[in-house]
């Protein structure tokens, strides 16, 4: 009996080892990339991720495309012209076929984007009067209007024209976002009802790349090289193979075994990758673009009453922080302590080339680590409300990164530490329970980030002027309110230096009043071995591939 | 009447009149006692067979070590739980005693000869330090406080809840046992997590909130094993004759069937345990769990695991206290279990 | 009998109604949005409520949901891959899991009946205290850290097994997920076994049997194993149902495109999406209801002393 189940045993064991083969090796000439998160749409229209913007980038190419430098450059449209008044683009379109074929025309363009205004999705925003000002948009998008009356059109197949409300300094570099990329009309039509983009068969792409094995949710994918793209000669890699990987630690042994080769790790892992000779010489540091800073409700619904709303108190909590230690104890993957309402890194001024906020000090007076003024503003608040003690309740995402939580309790315990008599509770919570809460107002204080969608400070400006959704403090300045209108609509729209300083005023304002309390600018500790050449960007598209060579 | 019937004569019934004092009472003399075999209560029996077992003894043994350690690790050094260990060098700059591996300086210099060579060169870590810099002993039995406290309610709500649910829905069968079944069928149908964050809505996030989880779907895997063995046991022949002396359901149920399936509901209660605390921890994951810096050994081996290649020393103190908690409880189980329902043992 | 199968079928689908019922509420009433959005405005997202029909009264989205069900549509996502039809998702996940899961109960079960049976024909020896061992490392190390382990040995140190889930290769990169999965029913499994087993032993019938002459294979299949395999079959049904239903952890570990991470990312993602949080609620009700039906249909089979039904009307 007992050898008869010591058999059955051993059978057992060599049958499941034996069953398979050996590994198979991946494909050759393409480039395993790690995913941090599931693709969740291929549709421009409702896609909201980075990471699906990267994928729809992949296999569409739009009017323009960023260069190694972040800089718009021509892409699908060979040139263009802009009118004297700076209100109407007039894009003329190369050569170029979708995957079935067919010539990509500029009726294309016409189909889609008005496909965004009508369908009114969460990038439908990138046309209207805050940003692109796309004629028309406005109504379309927001009243239900005939989405034909949107300001493009197409006077033949390779001219496609654009007319804006007034002039936007930034057009050309907002057309390599993936909202304003073409769809092929017949193709689309052709299709059932909400299966564009879910299959390789149900999308079209005219780019470096076409899809070749996609399922909605997979955990890996791949796109394989377009023959037909009309810049083909430049794509040298064969195609790219995703892998999404939820485990940093997973994938830095993926990247140690070999099995990807360009991955993104997180502050713990990078201790480990720098004390190791060989891996360190794959790290390579990028800014993401996007910043996490502290948002305080200054209504009387919340914060014991308001008490929030007292500037001297948020003044003290912003000056209690260590940025410093944050970065370099807690993320620890290069991110940059960032004293400034708009982030450094993303946007540089046109004329002078210069950062708009390459000066971290500028605001020394309202921001930075200053535990003496920082409890000097306490005691201000402390005799302006009355109270001698302040309790708060600071919310943060628990699905938006590791380094989020040890973040809040850093900041709890560099607060408490800094501020007698200020307590901060932790209440973590799903990243829609924290955007619900702060949408309805129904918190103290929220841990939140925001990333650039296009390469002007607007992209984080606009969040604050008076009942703008994103305005999560409910704060309201009218002077704000009238900068920001200017550089938008207003008086400056054509005058690009005026603009700036004036942008650059209303962060004053921001600070001064410590609207929001700026923590650090995001990097990404990315591990790249045997590939040269891949583009990373802080704005819009994170990682472009048409230049990437392996080997 | 039968006439035939002998009638004792009235001279003899008059002969005798019955005296008091006819039968006595023998008083204290106890003659049903057994005086060969000494008096044992059950509950008496049931410590001595317990404590005569040795794998038991040391099961309770290790317990009551993590308890003690629970209780008093936290406070035997100078960390606390949710302490940072740090200080300001003279750039200004903040240096954390992040991710620290197990240090005894003493210990270090003997067999090196040297110091540590770092800021926190005079530091003992028993456990080393986590990725923020806190004492990972501190933290240690301080995330064992929360687990064993989840152990023992736990142990309640299937000792109670659970066992109590499926003796009775198995005992009465028919169509209470139908709707009893339906009832744990639509609560074990719903997920967890839906229920948690309804729950979330009305109770404040934190351990409160997770026993009240735990009390909602923890003693459905024990009201099955309960009921299954109620199923297997009730129609045997002891439960006939009880029933047929007049002894009532529930006297049935708890008196006499209950300690014939102790065996598989204590294996039940040892099994539920760990998943019960890692239940915890996957609240804790998703945000509905015990609310940070507070900790417990699920939420530790949850951090620990984010490097579990880069720094296992991390992931090893709260699985090693778990798998010790685990394999003390099962021997505590098994010695009671044995010392429960002694038939397993000669007696 | 199939008067009683054919009223406990009629009865779970009464309680799966029921149990649509009670999620269909449940979710509405759950803090987070189904649109979660940063950047559209109220009208934008109200817009998009009244196209997926939520400002209807709650009756009447779930007869039209209900009638869309009996079509076999699940419906479309409102915030998780986004207009995708739930079903072309589903299909995916759904077979992953259920493959992968499938593996890991043949394996923990089989290998979990055979440890057990060993242990308690070898009570008290070492093959007993192995036993112990194993099936209390088993329960209390979690499967994720097993999968890491795994991983680390047998993909990363030797490449014999794929680092990460390939569906072109199914079978051979599941058996990493599967044996790292199979370890909690395993250990559950052969601790019950070996206990039951002990138990039964002790019994008189089967001291009868022995006394008797019977032994070997005869005496531990027929008797002792048939007598307690009830508490092991009742143990083993709802492991079964939440093996089928995916692991988070693992799945996000080892990149399998599973139940575990959809059910998280629906809940607990990005935004609340309704209809898939119904749709596999639903799959694991039904998956546990049906299970369930099994089981109780087993034991009479197993043991023909009992009759559920043998009392009340059913």
């Amino acid at each position: 009996m007992k050898k008869a189940i010591a058999l059955l045993l051993a059978v057992v064991m060599v049958v499941c080892l034996c069953a398979c083969g050996s590994s198979k090796k991946a494909d050759a000439g393409y480039l395993n990339v790690m995913l941090s998160t599931n693709i969740m749409s291929l549709d421009t229209n409702l896609a909201t991720d980075g990471e699906s913007f990267e994928l729809i980038a992949d296999c569409i190419d739009g009017l323009t495309q960023m260069n190694a430098d972040g800089a718009a450059v021509p892409a699908l449209a060979e040139t263009w012209d802009i009118s004297e008044d700076g209100t109407v683009y007039t894009f003329h379109l190369r050569d170029a076929k979708w995957s079935n074929g067919k010539a990509v025309t500029a009726d294309d363009f016409v189909f889609a984007w008005r496909r965004i205004c009508e369908e009114a999705g969460e990038y439908a925003y990138m046309m209207d009067s805050s940003v692109g000002c796309v004629k028309n948009a406005d109504s379309i998008i927001y009243e239900g209007a005939d989405p034909t009356t949107l300001g493009v059109s197409a006077p033949d197949a390779k001219t496609f024209v654009v007319e804006l409300d007034v002039p936007v300094s930034f057009f050309p570099s907002l057309m390599y976002f993936p909202t304003f990329y073409p769809i092929n009309e017949e193709f689309y039509n052709g299709l059932e009802d909400g299966t564009y983009g879910t299959s390789p068969k149900t999308f079209l792409s005219n780019g470096a790349f076409v899809l070749e094995d996609y399922t909605p949710g997979t955990a890996s994918l791949k796109v394989k090289k377009n023959a037909d793209y009309w810049d083909a000669a430049r794509v040298k890699l064969n195609g790219i193979s995703y892998q999404v990987v939820g485990s940093s630690d997973s994938a830095l042994t993926a990247f140690k075994n070999g099995t990807l080769d360009l991955v993104t790790v997180n502050g713990d892992q990078v201790d480990s990758v720098k004390s190791d000779a060989d891996l360190s010489k794959s790290l390579n540091t990028v800014g993401a673009g996007y910043m996490w800073y502290l948002t305080f409700s200054q209504t009387e619904n919340n914060a014991n009453g308001g008490q929030l709303a007292n500037q001297n108190l948020r003044l003290a909590i912003t000056n209690s922080l260590d940025r410093e230690s944050l970065v370099d104890n807690y993320v620890k993957d290069g991110s940059l302590p960032t004293y400034t309402a708009v982030p450094p890194q993303f946007a540089a001024s046109a004329t002078t080339g210069e950062d708009f906020s390459a000066d971290q000090d500028m605001f020394k007076d309202y921001i930075g680590y200053n535990v003496d003024k920082a409890g000097e503003y306490l005691a201000a608040a402390k005799a302006e409300l009355g109270a001698d003690s302040f309790e708060f309740t600071m919310i943060y995402g628990n699905n938006e990164g590791d380094e989020v939580a040890k973040v809040a309790q850093a900041i709890k315990s560099q607060v408490e530490e800094a501020l007698p008599g200020v307590i901060i509770n932790l209440q973590p919570m799903t990243k829609a329970e924290r955007l619900d809460k702060m949408q309805n107002d129904n918190y103290d204080v929220a841990l939140t980030r925001w990333g650039p969608d296009y390469a002007d400070p607007m992209t984080y400006m606009g969040m604050w002027i008076t009942n703008n959704s994103n305005n999560y403090g409910f704060w309201s300045n009218a002077e704000y309110d009238a900068i920001v209108a200017d550089c938008t609509t207003g008086k400056y729209v054509s005058d690009y230096d005026a603009r700036w300083a004036a942008l650059l005023e209303g962060e004053g304002l921001v600070m001064q009043e410590a609207v929001i309390a700026p923590l650090y600018t995001k990097a990404n500790a990315n591990l790249v071995k045997g590939v040269s050449g891949v583009e990373f960007h802080p704005v819009a598209l994170n990682r472009v591939y048409k230049n990437a060579v392996l080997g | 009447m039968n006439k035939n019937v002998p009638v004792t004569s009235a001279a003899e019934a008059a002969a005798y009149v019955p005296q008091p004092g006819d039968f006595a009472f023998l008083g204290d003399r106890d003659i049903n006692t057994d005086h060969n075999f000494a008096s044992q209560g059950y509950w008496k029996g049931v410590i001595i067979h317990f404590f005569r077992n040795k794998r038991a003894v040391v099961g309770l043994i290790i317990v009551a070590a993590i308890l003690v350690l629970a209780i008093l690790g936290p406070v035997m050094n100078s960390y606390g739980y949710k302490d940072i260990v740090a200080y300001t060098n003279a750039d200004g700059k903040q240096i954390t005693a992040g991710s620290l591996s197990p240090r005894v300086p003493f210990l270090h210099k003997l067999f090196t000869g040297d110091d540590y060579a770092d800021s926190f060169a005079d530091r003992t870590f028993l456990f080393g330090t986590d990725a923020l810099g806190r004492d990972l002993w501190t933290r240690t039995w301080q995330g064992a406080r929360i687990s064993l406290l989840i152990a023992f309610v736990t142990i309640i709500i299937d000792m109670i809840v659970g066992m109590s649910y499926g003796l009775i829905s198995g005992f009465f069968g028919g169509k209470i046992d139908i709707v009893m079944q339906r009832i744990v069928e639509i609560f074990n149908s719903i997920p967890r997590l839906v229920i948690v964050s309804v729950l979330a809505i009305v109770m404040a996030k934190g351990i409160g909130l997770v026993i009240v989880a735990l009390l909602l779907t923890e003693w459905i895997g024990m009201s099955k094993i309960a009921r299954a063995e109620m199923l297997k046991i009730k129609e045997q022949e002891y439960v006939l004759a009880s029933r047929t002396l007049g002894a009532g359901s529930f006297h049935i149920i708890f008196k006499q069937i209950l300690p014939n399936t102790i065996g598989p509901i204590i294996t039940q209660v040892m099994f539920s345990i760990p998943t019960a605390i890692f239940t915890e921890a996957f609240l804790s994951f998703v945000g509905v769990g015990i609310v940070l810096p507070q900790c417990s050994i699920g939420s530790l081996i949850e951090d620990g695991f984010n490097n579990i290649t880069t720094l296992p020393y991390q992931i090893l103190p709260p699985i090693v206290v778990l798998a010790l908690l685990m394999l003390g409880f099962n021997f505590i189980g098994d010695g009671l279990r044995e010392a429960l329902a002694p038939k397993l043992e000669d007696m | 009998m199939s008067k009683y199968i054919l009223k406990r079928i009629v009865m779970a689908l009464v309680t799966l109604l029921i149990i649509i019922f009670l999620l269909f509420i449940l979710v509405r009433i759950m803090p987070g949005n189904p649109f979660p959005s940063e950047r559209m405005s109220d009208e934008q997202i109200a817009n998009r409520r009244a196209e997926m029909g939520l400002d209807d009264p709650v009756l009447v989205q779930f007869f039209r949901y209900m009638k869309n069900l009996t079509k076999g549509d699940f419906g479309k996502g409102s915030s998780l891959y986004n207009g995708a039809p739930i079903n072309t998702v589903m299909t995916t996940c759904v077979s992953n899991s259920f493959r992968i899961g499938g593996l890991a109960i043949l394996f923990g079960t089989f290998v979990g009946l055979l440890l057990g049976i060993c242990a308690a024909l070898n009570r008290g020896r070492f093959l007993d205290g192995f036993c112990t061992v194993v099936s209390i490392i088993g329960v209390c190390v979690p499967s994720y850290v097993f999968l890491i382990f795994l991983q680390y040995f047998f993909s990363y140190k030797i490449s014999f097994f794929p680092y990460f889930f390939q569906s072109s290769q199914f079978f051979f990169s599941s058996i990493i997920p599967a044996v790292s999965l199979s370890l909690l029913t395993l250990s559950t499994i052969s601790r019950f076994t070996r206990n039951e087993m002990v138990e039964v032993m002790d019994s008189d019938y089967v001291r009868l049997a022995e006394s008797k002459g019977m032994y070997g294979s005869t005496l531990v299949f027929r008797h002792v194993l048939r007598n307690a395999l009830i508490p092991i079959v009742t143990v083993l049904a709802p492991l079964i149902v939440d093996l089928l239903t995916g692991a988070l952890v693992v799945e996000k570990i080892y990149g399998i495109n599973g139940i575990g991470k959809l059910m998280v990312d629906s809940i607990a993602g990005d935004g609340v999406d309704y209809n898939y949080v119904l749709a596999l609620g639903i799959l694991y009700s039904s998956l546990y209801i049906g299970i369930m039906l099994v089981v109780d249909i087993l034991y009479g089979v197993l043991d023909p002393r009992i009759r559920v039904s043998a009392k009340g009307d059913a």
